[in-house]
């Protein structure tokens, strides 16, 4: 009777480790997976971008991408492009393979559709948003756009004031392409303060033209020579 | 007419005299579980000995069974592996309660060691009992180690490695011991091969024969009695003394003074069991692939001092101390009972014993602990992970927010730590500029020095003017920035 009673408690005993609720059995998310057979889109995110582009909680020294206008300036083929290929010359690196980067073709895929998902057209501003990309425009007519539109912050001459630094400076100048000043000129910096082109002076968007302006004046305050630290022309309006 | 129980039990004693007759199990069993040790040996600092047996033995069980499925090739030893762990009933188990056993069993064995030496147990007339304990520490490392290539992942492919490489500072014989003990010239099918060789053929079947050595020293010069400060060990009248104590209070190991290590087993167990089931198995970890440049291999938990050592000591004592180390480390132990074989035995009357077993584990422990972190490593993805601190951005002008993304971008985090996240390499920047004045920083960014490379080369003069800006910035509220002493005192004559 002890025996025929022993046997199933040894057996349940044995059976005990096999059960799911074993803190330590390991389950299929434990296994080692390789970096290129990642597919979580947070995974990716956080482990390629967070650190420059911070993810909408946090704020980084780039600009947010959990920005509405921002994203709805940009087509998703061109952020495609931008990842895989990086910015050369400025502190985006090209993260596909075949660029020298880590992340395959359908890995930037899902980047590019998990920030895409950040869209959100009930958060645009109803004035015209200017294109992503246009011709530099006028610079005069630009230097007195930036006075009504920037000079508030960024002080009359673009060496800074009392809200913000110096969009003037050279050695900025040098590390930031001409297409950044004009995503800058249309999406602002939420994160940090600077409003958009519709919000620098209430009730007053800035206009396709003005933004072109803006950017054309900004590209014209840089100079850079070769071997040269950079310099900044004299401003002569 | 005998009831049947009783002819049954007859039958049986006959059979067992039968067999006794020739094989003396009677004798057998009487002068082994049955000889007389001092009734003070029957304490809990005694247990560790048997317990360190009855690990090797689970080892031995588990090991077997993990065998029928192991497959010792280079194709398909990571395959049976995840086989093992994922698929196959209770496979995970089994995994679990070798490699816990493992951690046991080198745990364990330490514990005893420290006791026989705390214990002044190594003492005459138990030089060899001491002896070959160290031989069985030796093969115990050596089987926790060719253990950890059995899962030939990532952390054994570059520990075998990292093995080679020590190997091959040997002098003028190097290269060969290096193909020897790879067998070849990479570590491969033929690598896998013979430490599979050695992990269940020879390492097992040495240590058995050592073990029975080992037993054979306790049984022929007896347990160690418990030690009594003043009683002093001498060569001419020791042995009298033993057996007067073990004709005093000399009772025998069985039944008498097995129960304490019984209830230890009973603890050993649990303690396997109860940490293969809340952790479980270790790894495996990535494959064994040299392209896998994101892996961060980590010896098992019982070497990762020697990685700290290795890690830390300075290069040019390098070659010396992995060779010539040990060696003298060996000597020491090799020599204690010849050299201090006479004298006190206890602890209590004892200092330098007791201080040495201190700053050992001591020693051990902290390097364990540096093992386990590597603050050495940099953060090799911290540059594109981390993010940083609001206090860290906000308020700064373009050039200084540049900055901040010139320290993402060339990886300044993967070594430095800003805002309690990145790597422990280099200072903490979070404060950087209460410490630094901006040319300082430049400096130190352009030129190197201490342990960091110099970046002149790899950045423009823009990129050190905005890096600098920013560092400048990385100031706690209220504390002024760093100053150059010299230039104030100048500005103010």
């Amino acid at each position: 009777m002890t025996a025929a009673r022993a046997i199933p408690a040894l057996l349940a005993a044995l059976a005990l480790p096999s059960c799911d609720w074993m803190p330590g059995k390991p389950t299929l998310a434990d296994k080692w997976q390789a970096p290129s057979e990642i597919t979580s889109f947070t995974e990716l995110y956080n482990s390629n971008c967070l650190g420059c582009h911070a993810d909408g909680r946090s704020i980084a020294g780039s600009n947010t991408l959990k920005d509405p206008l921002y994203l709805s300036l940009l087509a998703p083929e061109k952020l495609r492009e931008i990842i895989a290929a990086g910015i050369n010359g400025h502190s985006m690196p090209a993260f596909a393979k075949e660029n020298g980067g880590q992340l395959t073709d359908q890995q930037i895929d899902i980047l590019v559709a998990g920030i895409m998902e950040w869209r959100d057209p009930s958060k645009l501003p109803a004035a015209p948003i200017p294109p992503y990309s246009a011709p530099l425009g006028d610079v005069a007519a630009g230097n007195a756009a930036f006075a009504q539109y920037c000079a508030s912050c960024h002080g009359a001459d673009g060496n800074g004031g009392e809200k913000a630094g110096s969009v003037v400076n050279p050695y900025y100048l040098d590390l930031v392409s001409d297409q950044y000043l004009r995503t800058i000129a249309i999406a602002g910096r939420p994160e940090l303060g600077c409003p958009d082109f519709a919000h620098r002076v209430p009730g007053r968007p800035m206009s396709p033209q003005e933004v072109s302006d803006v950017t054309a004046w900004l590209v014209s305050r840089r100079v850079n020579e070769f071997g040269q630290p950079p310099q900044t022309i004299p401003n002569q309006p | 007419m005998k009831p049947a129980a009783q002819k049954i039990a007859d039958l049986g004693l006959s059979v067992f005299n039968w067999v006794d007759d020739r094989l003396h199990v009677r004798k057998v069993w009487e002068s082994t579980a049955g000889h007389h040790v001092p009734q003070s040996a029957g304490s809990w600092f005694y247990v560790f000995g048997s317990a360190t047996l009855l690990c090797l033995m689970m080892q031995l069980v588990t090991g077997t069974l993990l065998a029928l499925v192991y497959v010792p090739s280079a194709d398909e030893a990571y395959a049976t592996l995840e086989y093992l762990t994922y698929q196959q009933q209770l496979g995970w188990f089994l995994r679990a309660l070798h490699y816990w056993g493992s951690d046991f069993m080198v745990g364990i064995m330490c514990l005893h060691m420290t006791q026989v030496f705390l214990w002044g147990a190594y003492k005459y007339p138990r030089e060899i009992t001491w002896i070959s304990g160290l031989v069985l520490l030796v093969l115990t490392l050596g089987l926790a180690f060719t253990g950890q290539v059995m899962r030939f992942d990532e952390d054994a492919y570059w520990g075998l490695g990292i093995g080679a490489a020590i190997v091959g500072r040997v002098p003028f014989v190097g290269q060969q011991l290096v193909d020897f003990m790879l067998g070849g010239q990479i570590i491969g099918s033929e690598t896998l091969s013979r430490f599979f060789a050695l992990h269940v053929f020879v390492l097992p079947g040495s240590i058995l024969a050592v073990v029975a050595l080992h037993l054979r020293m306790v049984l022929t010069k007896g347990i160690n009695e418990y030690p009594v400060p003043g009683m002093v060990v001498r060569r001419e009248t020791y042995d009298k003394e033993y057996a007067a104590i073990l004709k005093k209070e000399g009772v025998p190991f069985f039944p008498k003074a097995i129960d304490k290590d019984i209830i230890a087993a009973a603890f050993v167990i649990g303690g396997i069991v109860a940490c293969a089931c809340i952790f479980g198995p270790k790894g495996p970890s990535g494959p064994a692939d040299p392209l896998h440049i994101d892996s961060s291999p980590r010896p098992d938990f019982w070497f990762l001092w020697i990685f700290a050592v290795a890690a830390l000591m300075p290069e040019e004592i390098e070659t010396f101390a992995l060779l010539v180390g040990p060696v003298i480390i060996g000597i020491i132990l090799v020599a204690l009972p010849f050299v201090n074989g006479t004298g006190e035995k206890s602890w209590r009357r004892r200092p330098m014993a007791v201080i040495v077993v201190i700053l050992v584990w001591v020693s051990l422990g902290m390097l364990t602990y540096l093992g386990a972190t590597s603050p050495w490593s940099p953060v090799m993805d911290g540059w594109s992970s981390l993010p940083v601190g609001k206090e860290q951005i906000a308020g700064r002008s373009p050039l200084e927010l540049q900055g901040a993304v010139t320290l993402q971008f060339k990886q300044c985090r993967n070594c430095h730590m800003v805002d309690g996240l990145g790597g422990e390499r280099g200072p903490d920047l979070t404060d950087v500029g209460m410490r630094l004045t901006a040319p300082q920083l430049a400096r130190q960014v352009v030129q190197g020095g201490g342990n960091m490379p110099a970046y002149g080369q790899n950045l423009s003069p823009a990129e050190v003017e905005a890096l600098v800006a920013y560092m400048t910035t990385l100031v706690p509220e209220g504390v002024p920035p760093a100053q150059d002493f010299t230039l104030t005192k100048a500005a103010k004559q």
